[in-house]
């Protein structure tokens, strides 16, 4: 009997058997203007040489999952012979969910599971408790902490106690990569050059060139100096595909402050849309979108929470998700919080070493539980009882 | 130079559309300026642009079978791959949420999960050039920073730019 660990999120599926290594693989389908007859599934994305105009077809929405034909094509390829090969009558997954899953999408997860591919046993649960188990498993002192979940989609704030989430503090800020993505296009396309079919490549520029400010202001001075002074400017190189396959950055040597440049290659000159993009998970309301940003959603939070566990939190703070790999991300949330926290708590931020991966580490930890068994619902469980047992059992 | 940034004003001033007389220049309500403000915001919730490049191929060639449903084995065609199914399971987000029926649920829920406005000052930045904005364009709300900015908007984007 072995345990398949899936951390199914909206862009990427980390996925591995609990005794084996992870693996982080696209969560959808992919057409391309070159390749024009085919339909690429999740990892197939890597065969395609010109990734531009690249077009996606994933099976979540804001956050939850509602296209199950794509969804099941995904899940054919990573199951089958390909790559994890399952063997589904010897198989228990563990599953994530997001916070507040619709009860028709539960109950449409345990038929596709129990029904269609026939699961031995299957465990649904949030990525953030699989991440706050790891936690508590790596702090074992502590008793609360407060697990922030920065994706593709959205952002949430979740305060765990003793390994349950406490409901009343979940905060969901409408902010993720996905919308960082977009806005980057485009404000591109409204002032250099129009990128709006080209998420996949500035995607990759986002993931490059853009950090966190520590000083908003101080960088948006900097940003605007001009020639070698703006230390801030960089020139993007973007890949052509034939000769450039992949964008990169021009060293800082070669950038021409003064002219154009003379050769062929298409640039990108980014100033203050490089902290400026990231800024918007600390004030989402920058492009109109009336919440607070992440430091003032953590404390608002904390501050819902019964005042004895509240320092606590505080000490306790762990930042998950692809968002956290910007540059000067988790200095600020600290500077941000540490300003807003009463002085006398003590504030600490920890940004595991693979923040994408923290859940899915988790839910390994969690298949090696000598509880493991009782906490999942078996396939016979289901067909007995139905819906009601997972309902039950698994607290999404 | 007081003088020369004098006369390149009155150059982007007689060029611009703010000499025009202001009862020919559309000027949006706040209905509408907010109308365009959620419809940019719904569109950061697109996952493309373009079109589906297999959307023009004739439906002949769309049927050619995938690799991975030719290998499929026998038992693996359940009940609910049947094309009964297909409609429950590509239902939009916005249908689910409403049969949720959230609005007669207790506790906490998806909808109350949701962030409340920041306590702090909105800041704004020129839709031209990303720097702190004082200035608001007088036809369409867009934010600027200088003169120079609101020509160039004027020139090109105002009420022309839509995603």
């Amino acid at each position: 009997m072995s345990t398949l660990v899936l951390d199914n999120g909206a862009n990427f599926a980390k996925i591995g058997y609990s005794h084996e290594k992870v693996s982080v693989i696209p969560n959808g389908q992919f057409r391309s203007k070159t390749s024009r007859l085919k339909t690429f599934t999740a990892s197939q994305l890597d065969e395609i040489k010109d990734p531009s105009g690249l077009f996606y077809i994933l099976p979540f929405q804001k956050g939850y999952l509602v296209n199950w034909d794509v969804q099941r094509k995904v899940w054919d390829h990573l199951f089958g012979k390909d790559m994890f090969k399952v063997d589904f009558a010897d198989t228990n997954i563990v599953i994530t969910e997001p916070y507040f899953n619709f009860s028709s999408i539960q109950d449409t997860m345990n038929e596709i599971l129990f029904e269609e591919y026939q699961f031995q046993s299957a465990l649904r649960i949030n990525a953030g408790s699989l991440s706050a188990h790891q936690y508590f498993h790596e702090n074992n002192s502590e008793l609360c902490c407060i697990v922030v979940d920065s994706s593709f989609s959205f952002t949430h704030i979740v305060p765990y106690c003793r390994g349950r989430k406490m409901k009343e503090g979940i905060c969901r800020i409408n902010v993720g990569g996905k919308l960082l993505t977009n806005h980057l296009k485009e404000i591109i396309s409204y002032r250099q050059l129009h990128v709006m079919d080209e998420t996949y490549v500035i995607n990759q520029v986002k993931e490059d060139v853009c950090y966190v400010s520590q000083d908003f202001y101080k960088d948006m001075e900097i940003a605007q100096l001009k020639g070698e002074d703006n230390t801030v400017m960089r020139d993007y190189v973007l890949p052509d595909f034939s000769s450039i396959k992949k964008g990169f950055c021009k060293p800082r040597e070669e950038m021409n402050f003064t002219g154009k440049y003379k050769t062929a290659e298409q640039i990108l000159r980014l100033t203050n849309e490089r902290f400026a993009v990231p800024e918007m998970l600390f004030h989402p309301s920058d492009i109109g979108i009336q919440e607070m940003g992440i430091p003032e959603a953590l404390v608002n939070s904390i501050n819902n929470m019964p005042e004895e566990m509240q320092p606590h939190f505080y000490k306790n703070i762990v930042l998950t998700g692809g968002n956290t790999l910007f540059p000067g991300f988790r200095d600020r949330v600290y500077t941000e919080v540490r300003a807003l926290a009463p002085v006398e708590y003590q504030v600490s931020v920890v940004l595991p070493q693979n923040p994408i991966c923290y859940p899915w580490e988790g839910g390994k930890l969690l298949a090696e539980n000598p509880d493991f068994e009782e906490m999942v619902v078996t396939r016979e469980d289901y067909e007995e009882n139905g819906h009601y047992v997972c309902e039950e059992k698994f607290d999404i | 130079s007081c003088k020369s940034s004098c006369s390149s004003h009155s150059d982007i001033l007689s060029s611009s559309v703010r000499s025009q007389d202001p009862n020919q220049r559309r000027v949006l309500d706040s209905a509408t300026r907010q109308r365009r403000l959620t419809r940019q915001l719904e569109a950061l919730e697109k996952d493309n642009f373009q079109d589906d490049p297999h959307a023009s191929l004739p439906q002949l060639v769309k049927r050619l079978p995938q690799f991975d449903e030719s290998n499929e084995s026998g038992k693996r065609r359940k009940k609910t791959r049947g094309d009964h199914f297909k409609q429950r399971f590509r239902k939009n987000f916005q249908t689910l949420l409403e049969e949720e029926d959230l609005s007669v649920s207790e506790g906490p829920n998806y909808l109350t999960a949701c962030a409340e406005p920041s306590k702090f000052p909105l800041r704004h930045f020129c839709a031209l050039c990303g720097l702190p904005s004082n200035y608001t364009c007088v036809s369409c709300g867009a934010r600027y920073c200088c003169v120079r900015c609101l020509g160039t908007h004027h020139e090109t984007r105002c009420l022309k730019w839509t995603v």
